[in-house]
């Protein structure tokens, strides 16, 4: 319950983020779907996924790698990688 | 003039901080930079080669090697219209109209800009492209008129690009460094500053199995690079250039071996960026996702031109956010890039005054 809990946080957290950066006007963290492609069905390209992950490694302390960018598919499979990131 | 070795140059606490990206961001300037370049993200280059026909011949020319110079032309507009189209359609923002030579189309120009409006054409400047056509135009110079008789069979032609483009805000020059001409720049450039025209600067890459003149080695690699930052530091409201494009442009290796080529010659990723949507399409129309890249039939290893440049070390983002002075760097080149790029963006000062080795 609590690992749920805190992967939902987790997700609105990643949401808010993109939201953030890449100056969405028109989703909200509360709308923003955590399976939505960001490359094939929002859009997102090369840089803007760039900017994300240096984002999100200041956020969570993590390194991501920029080989792994390519897993970074959607917000769940973002937060799915920052769980691990912070485990391993 | 002092040879300046680029593998010698220390860099700034890589060993002992881990700098965060909110940290690198905190300088008001570097975050402003930031903010500026960041607008133009969006852009997504494919490049078209838009006839057969020039009206000069060059040595070393890109164009003239390979299969690409076989293609029938297409020069129906209606084709061209539907193609700018179907690539408004697929994602693409920002058209690089070449070879052989676009002004002997300007009705094509014409139709790309209708439906496409952010571009470039490159241009050997002999013959004016007109007004309506608002691209950036970039106006290749090879050296001296001398050396343009010589390499490129033209007569007076900086004297025929100046009189077509002087005063002309599309206008950018570019000077291609080769390894005969290096020191011909200060010519150029006195020419170039009389008449209150901008410039950037290209390497001569070589075609693959090219091994005339014009090929670079590391003795002429070093002379460009301490001509450039001379250039860079006497005529500075001239250049649009930036001493990390110097460093980038002519390091011992060339650009794919310091920063993995992201077009799809060299990027079999299909995933995201370049690999995913750029396409180099030839005079009929057709394109070769294997032959595409910005300057196709130029051998990789050797690999320093300006456009691939602007892409390829733009694409790693990543590894330039290390250190204060390697970021700023690289927004440094981001900013030349695009004030070389798109019709009226204005460079901003260098941030990085300094020498950095790709990281």
């Amino acid at each position: 319950m609590l690992m749920n809990r805190n992967k939902k946080a987790m997700i609105f957290r990643v949401a808010e983020i993109i939201i953030h950066e890449l100056k969405l006007e028109e989703i909200t963290p509360e709308t923003f779907d955590p399976d939505l492609d960001l490359v094939n069905e929002l859009g997102v390209d090369s840089m803007d996924l760039a900017t994300i992950a240096l984002v999100l490694q200041d956020e969570y302390c993590i390194i991501i790698d920029e080989d792994d960018y390519p897993k970074l598919r959607n917000i769940r499979m973002i937060a799915d990688y920052i769980e691990k990131k912070q485990i391993a | 003039m002092n040879t300046t070795d680029i593998t010698t140059i220390p860099q700034c606490d890589k060993e002992t901080k881990k700098w965060k990206f909110s940290e690198l961001l905190a300088e008001p300037d570097v975050r402003r930079r930031w903010e500026k370049v960041r607008k133009f993200f969006f852009l997504r280059e494919s490049t078209y080669d838009m006839t057969n026909r020039c009206n000069i011949r060059c040595d070393g020319c890109y164009y003239y090697e390979g299969e690409k110079q076989f293609a029938q032309g297409n020069e129906d507009p209606v084709a061209w219209r539907e193609l700018m189209k179907e690539e408004k359609a697929r994602g693409i923002t920002y058209v690089v109209l070449a070879g052989a030579e676009p002004s002997m189309v300007s009705q094509l120009l014409r139709v790309c800009y209708e439906e496409m409006p952010l571009g470039c054409i490159a241009t050997n400047g002999f013959k004016l492209i007109p007004a309506s056509v608002g691209y950036r135009i970039h106006v290749s110079v090879w050296g001296n008129d001398e050396t343009s008789l010589r390499v490129r069979r033209a007569k007076n032609l900086l004297s025929k690009q100046i009189d077509n483009y002087r005063g002309d805000p599309r206008a950018v020059f570019v000077y291609t460094f080769t390894r005969d001409n290096i020191n011909e720049v200060y010519e150029v450039m006195d020419t170039i500053a009389a008449h209150d025209c901008k410039i950037t600067f290209n390497v001569f890459s070589s075609p693959v199995g090219y091994a005339g003149p014009l090929r670079h080695n590391k003795d002429s690699l070093e002379r460009t690079r301490n001509v450039m930052l001379d250039i860079l530091s006497q005529y500075t409201e001239y250049v649009l250039f930036s001493p990390y494009s110097v460093a980038a442009h002519t390091y011992k290796h060339g650009l794919h071996e310091l920063y993995e080529c992201s077009y799809p010659r060299r990027n079999p990723s299909t995933d995201i960026g370049l690999g995913r949507s750029f396409r180099q399409y030839r005079a009929d129309l057709s394109w070769d996702r294997d032959a595409a890249c910005c300057v196709p039939d130029t051998d990789c290893e050797e690999c320093r031109h300006y456009a691939a440049g602007s892409a390829i070390v733009t694409a790693r983002l990543y590894r330039h956010v290390i250190d204060p002075d390697t970021f700023k760097s690289w927004l440094d080149y981001v900013d030349t890039y695009l004030a070389v790029w798109v019709v009226g963006y204005e460079k901003g000062d260098n941030l990085c005054r300094g020498l950095i080795a790709p990281p």
